[in-house]
């Protein structure tokens, strides 16, 4: 029985750590940025899915479209306002623009995550689920809501799997991975690709925020663990490699599951940690990353 | 006597690819040793491999008779190898007098204070070179040639027993070169080896007492600069076999506007001349070679076309300027550049490679282009569903070909294609050239080096040679006018 | 010249500095002492990343390191102050190369992930052996540097001003120029016959050591040390903004980044906390537009032309 609970749910955490990272890895694999407020993202949209639908109580879909809104606008304000100046910045030299985008966007998370603490307090907040009820999984009692996080998390991760490998504008965006300079000659504007890219991103942040703030609950203290886990999840698959970040996060899930279940909840993410730092060492492109 | 550089055997693969091929030489003490070879030859990974800098497969290399292959860098260079190189990126809050005392400091973890003979040492090495009236500068203030003096200073100050010397010439004016020669003949009235790495002999032939020349990792010739110079194998790697042109007819509508005019373009790398007052001009489907050595500025004139790098002076496409757009929209607006590096994408196959080039058409028209192309390339047509970065290098730059192609551009601007290919891939290459040629009102721009390769085709030819153009005129008049000088 | 120049701020500002406590109350003194305390942790990271251009993302690591091995020793064993902080600042320094001799093989973001890593885990560790640690809630210290407010403002200022001197100094020195030069392009340093690993690895036993010794004397002035106070995330972010913002490669420009960090975060406690929200804003404008920093651009217009 508990096997059955501890499959269940850590599925469910996994399918939702996977849909956080891969926007994570998406953003690092075609631009090279490491967004450090991410995890503020993901809050910053579940604070305000939970403040739409909580306070004017309006169905939560609307709730969780104003959550997906507010995240994509995060999203194109981190690109176009602080990586953006900061990549095209003459008086940074090469080298250093990696700890300076860094730096940035770190501080704008942290600037997200206290706007989201003065105006709505840093109290948990559950976002009113999209469905109710409770559903048995051989046994296992299962809210509905728990089922819908890890459906719509693998699809969301499906649609982009397809929107990535089956149409044209999705192979751009594989291209401008591969060789951005390849795509330049071939008459592409990379300005445009980054914009789409970081729309994707917010749309997939925001999304894995709703559904987080649904399914656990979120406060603004979140932020910082949030991109912690997508971070460890993204490097152990391999940076860049998004087949890899999705085996990495049923990874992590699992070993976070496992461990809260049987050994201490206080010190689930301590193995996950230690694999990390075993995987950089031995092999520091990660699970699936290439050299 | 043993030589003061005794390297033997050298190997170095990078994953399949075998980039030096048993190279072995010997340098004595006074003596100065030219390595040459085109791009890709492998020439600086034999450089690499001597400096510890690449860690060679098999080979030794030895210093004064003893081995040093495989050794760290750091302990090489304690060993008496000083190396220049070519891109040094000083520092930024440092006076030259002080980048040529971090020269003088040994690797000692405890020196926290120089003594005043470390000062007056670097000083008079400052003055050796010709940097005493700035030595108190900072780098950013100092022009290219100054900071290239500086690297000199760097390696007079290690008094290594063998100075390796990448692309001594690179970026300065004859004027400069004239002093830089100076500076490194003198390394060899001291006794030292010096080995000079370039891409042609003529660039260092008045230095050097030999010459060695690779090409595609692997030994060609060695002996005097004219020796090498004359060289059946070396005269083909550079020129190809004979020359033959076949120009055709002035076209029609000469003297109306060009497709392409360029005029009075220059370019910087940093400090550095890239470009230097360059004009060409390309007619409605006229063939145009720009032939050059590697390093004389062919592909720095094609990305400021293609505007991936700043320039000064003006560039016209259809009597209207390029100032401005971005390289997508010139590619978009008919000026298609199948780069040097071919800037495949490796991890694609060919077909999708293929179809990114023809995404800006509707579907049913990029489709009648891809078999136009897979007729031209029947190669491609088989490894369809193959990815790019597994086909051989000929396949690879027949691809980079038909995926600019497929853009269905005015203007082809083809960098280098022969970069690197056997001589049977290179055939097939132009014949399929000549079929462009024949069958469609295309426009080429052809950068290359290999003359026979570039002047078949051209139905008109400039000559670049340290960032200069210095010759312009038909096929038929290079072999007499320029031919002789161009190696 | 530039040594001078630099001479010419730093003596009078110092003055101004140890002349403070008879015109200001007691309450701003305390803040002043923290910012000092920080002032020194953003001092060892410029020293890392400045000179030997490796990005450490867990300072706090080292100063946890520090701050508990010395809060452990006092709390349990009564170890006298002197020798609990000359213990901090080894095993900071121990613990540190153990953490850098596998790390600093590995280039670009990894070294600054291990690092971080290293905090998670460290922060981990302590809540979870909170029986001994005190956890969460934190470990009394029986000894405390000085219940006088002045008092620890000049041992403060005094750790500052010697720890400065020394990291400045070793900055400008022969080995300095080293580590710049192979923190700027470790193949050309290597070529030039310097063994670019030992003398990286110096500098991180460096940096390791001044921020454990200033972790270990930060928690005898607090009196108790808590994960919240010297290991938290937070904190080693504070550090790398202090750092970025005083200019980095300036070793000074940490110091006064810590200075107006803890300055304006004070200024702005009417804001409630919007302050930290305004104090990240002001910041992440300095990054943008003046990326060298206050001491950027104080040094780039002393450079000669």
């Amino acid at each position: 029985m508990l096997a059955l609970q501890i499959l269940i749910d850590g599925f469910a955490i996994s399918s939702l750590y996977a849909l956080g990272a891969i926007g994570f890895t998406l953003i690092f694999g075609v631009s090279g940025v490491l967004n450090l407020s991410h995890g503020a993202i993901m809050v910053v949209a579940a604070v305000i899915a939970w403040w739409v639908s909580g306070t004017y109580g309006v169905s939560p879909y609307l709730g969780a479209l104003a959550g997906l809104a507010a995240s994509l606008a995060c999203s194109f304000f981190t690109y176009g306002v602080i990586v953006r100046p900061l990549q095209k910045s003459p008086s940074i030299p090469h080298e250093e623009k990696e700890i300076f985008v860094l730096t940035a966007t770190l501080l704008w998370g942290i600037m997200l995550q206290e706007a989201v603490a003065y105006l709505f307090t840093n109290n948990p907040k559950t976002v009113r689920p999209l469905v109710e009820g409770v559903v048995r999984i051989m046994g296992v009692r299962t809210p509905w809501n728990e089922v819908l996080t890890a459906a719509v998390s693998l699809g969301a991760i499906a649609l982009l799997y397809l929107l990535v490998n089956r149409t044209r504008t999705g192979k751009t965006l594989l291209a401008a991975a591969m060789n951005p300079r390849g795509l330049t000659l071939l008459g592409f504007e990379l300005s445009s690709i980054y914009i789409l890219v970081w729309a994707i991103y917010g749309l997939l942040a925001g999304g894995a925020g709703v559904l987080l703030g649904a399914f656990l609950g979120v406060s603004s203290d979140n932020a910082g663990t949030l991109t912690a886990s997508a971070f460890a999840i993204v490097v152990l698959g391999g940076l860049g490699s998004v087949s890899g970040s999705l085996i990495a996060a049923y990874v992590v899930g699992y070993l976070e599951t496992l461990t809260a279940y049987l050994v201490n909840p206080s010190i689930r993410t301590v193995p996950a940690l230690l694999l990390l730092i075993i995987v950089v060492y031995v092999r520091p492109q990660g699970l699936l990353g290439r050299r | 006597m043993t030589a003061l550089l005794d390297v033997k055997g050298l190997t170095k693969r990078f994953g399949g690819l075998v980039a030096v091929k048993d190279i072995g030489f010997k340098i004595e003490a006074g003596e100065i040793l030219g390595l040459i070879g085109p791009n890709g030859s492998g020439k600086s990974t034999v450089m690499k491999c001597i400096m510890g800098i690449e860690k060679p497969n098999a080979g030794s290399v030895k210093l004064d008779g003893i081995d040093v292959a495989g050794w760290p860098t750091h302990r090489i260079a304690r060993a008496g190898v000083g190396i220049v190189f070519q891109h040094a990126r000083p520092l930024q809050r440092q006076t030259i007098l002080e980048h040529i005392k971090l020269a003088l400091l040994p690797d000692n973890l405890l020196m926290l204070a120089t003594d005043h003979g470390v000062t007056r040492r670097a000083e008079e090495i400052a003055a050796r070179v010709g940097l005493s009236q700035v030595m108190h500068r900072l780098p950013r203030t100092l022009p290219f040639a100054d900071l290239r003096r500086l690297e000199l200073a760097k390696a007079i100050a290690r008094n290594p027993k063998v100075v390796l010397v990448d692309e001594p010439f690179a970026g300065l004016t004859s004027g400069e070169v004239a002093d830089f020669s100076a500076l490194i003949g003198s390394f060899r009235a001291e006794g030292h080896a010096v080995l000079l790495v370039d891409h042609n002999v003529k660039s260092v032939a008045a230095l050097v007492d030999r010459v060695l020349a690779m090409y595609l990792g692997e030994y060609v010739a060695e002996g005097s600069a004219e020796e090498v110079m004359r060289n059946e194998t070396v005269r083909r790697v550079y020129l190809g076999g004979k020359i033959e042109t076949a120009a055709r007819p002035e076209r029609e509508g000469k003297d109306r506007t060009p497709l392409l005019d360029v005029r009075g373009l220059g370019v910087l790398y940093g400090k550095a001349t890239a470009l230097d007052d360059v004009s060409i001009h390309v007619g409605e489907g006229e063939f145009v070679s720009v032939v050059g050595l590697n390093g004389a500025g062919k592909t720095t004139l094609f990305n400021a076309i293609s505007a991936l790098v700043p320039y000064s002076g003006t560039i016209n496409w259809r009597g209207e300027t390029l100032a401005g757009r971005t390289p997508g929209s010139i590619a978009r607006g008919g000026i298609v550049q199948c780069p040097e590096s071919r800037e495949l994408f490796g991890d694609m196959s060919v077909r999708e490679n293929l179809d990114l080039g023809g995404q800006h058409f509707p579907v049913a028209e990029a489709a009648k282009q891809l078999d136009w192309l897979f007729g031209l390339f029947p190669i491609l047509k088989a490894r369809q569903g193959q990815a790019a970065r597994t086909l051989s290098g000929g396949e690879q730059q027949m691809l980079a070909i038909a995926r600019a192609l497929m853009m269905r551009p005015k203007l082809l601007i083809l960098d280098e294609p022969t970069l690197g290919l056997a001589p049977v891939i290179l055939e097939q290459l132009s014949k399929a050239l000549e079929v462009l040629r024949q069958t469609t009102d295309i426009t080429v721009l052809l950068g290359e080096q290999n003359v026979t390769f570039a002047l078949p085709h051209a139905d008109r030819v400039y000559v670049i040679e340290h960032s200069r153009i210095i010759w312009e005129g038909d096929p038929a008049r290079f072999a007499e006018e320029a031919g002789a000088g161009y190696l | 010249m530039l040594r001078s120049r630099t001479f010419q701020v730093v003596v009078p500002a110092l003055l101004v500095l140890i002349l403070l406590p008879l015109g200001v109350n007691g309450y701003i003194l305390g803040l002043l002492t923290l910012a000092y305390y920080y002032a020194v942790f953003a001092m060892s990271w410029d020293l890392l990343f400045g000179f030997a251009g490796e990005v450490n993302f867990g300072p706090s690591f080292l100063i946890g390191i520090g701050a508990y091995t010395a809060a452990l020793l006092n709390h349990y064993w009564s170890w006298p102050i002197p020798p609990c902080l000359v213990a901090g600042a080894f095993a900071a320094v121990v613990a540190g190369a153990v953490l850098a001799i596998p790390a600093l093989r590995l280039t670009g973001p990894y070294f600054g992930l291990i690092t971080l890593v290293a905090v998670l885990l460290l922060q981990n560790v302590l809540v979870l052996f909170a029986g001994i640690t005190g956890g969460e809630i934190g470990l009394d210290l029986p000894d405390v540097l000085s219940i006088d407010a002045s008092t620890n403002y000049y041992y403060a200022l005094a750790f500052m001003t010697v720890s400065g001197a020394i990291l400045y100094g070793l900055a400008q020195s022969p080995v300095g120029l080293i580590l710049q030069a192979s923190g700027q392009d470790a193949i050309e340093a290597a070529a030039l016959g310097f063994n670019v690993a030992k003398h990286k690895l110096a500098a991180f036993c460096m940096s390791a050591f001044f921020s454990g010794l200033a972790g270990a004397m930060l928690i005898f002035y607090l009196g108790t040390a808590s994960v919240g106070t010297v290991v938290d995330i937070g904190v080693g972010v504070n550090v790398i903004i202090a750092a970025v913002l005083g200019g980095r490669r300036t070793i000074l420009g940490a110091a006064v980044g810590s200075i107006f960090l803890i300055g304006a975060g004070e200024i702005l406690r009417p804001l409630g906390q919007l302050s930290t929200f305004v104090v990240s804003a002001i910041a992440l404008v300095v990054i943008l537009f003046f990326p060298g920093g206050f001491m950027g651009r104080l040094l780039q217009s002393g450079g000669r032309e």
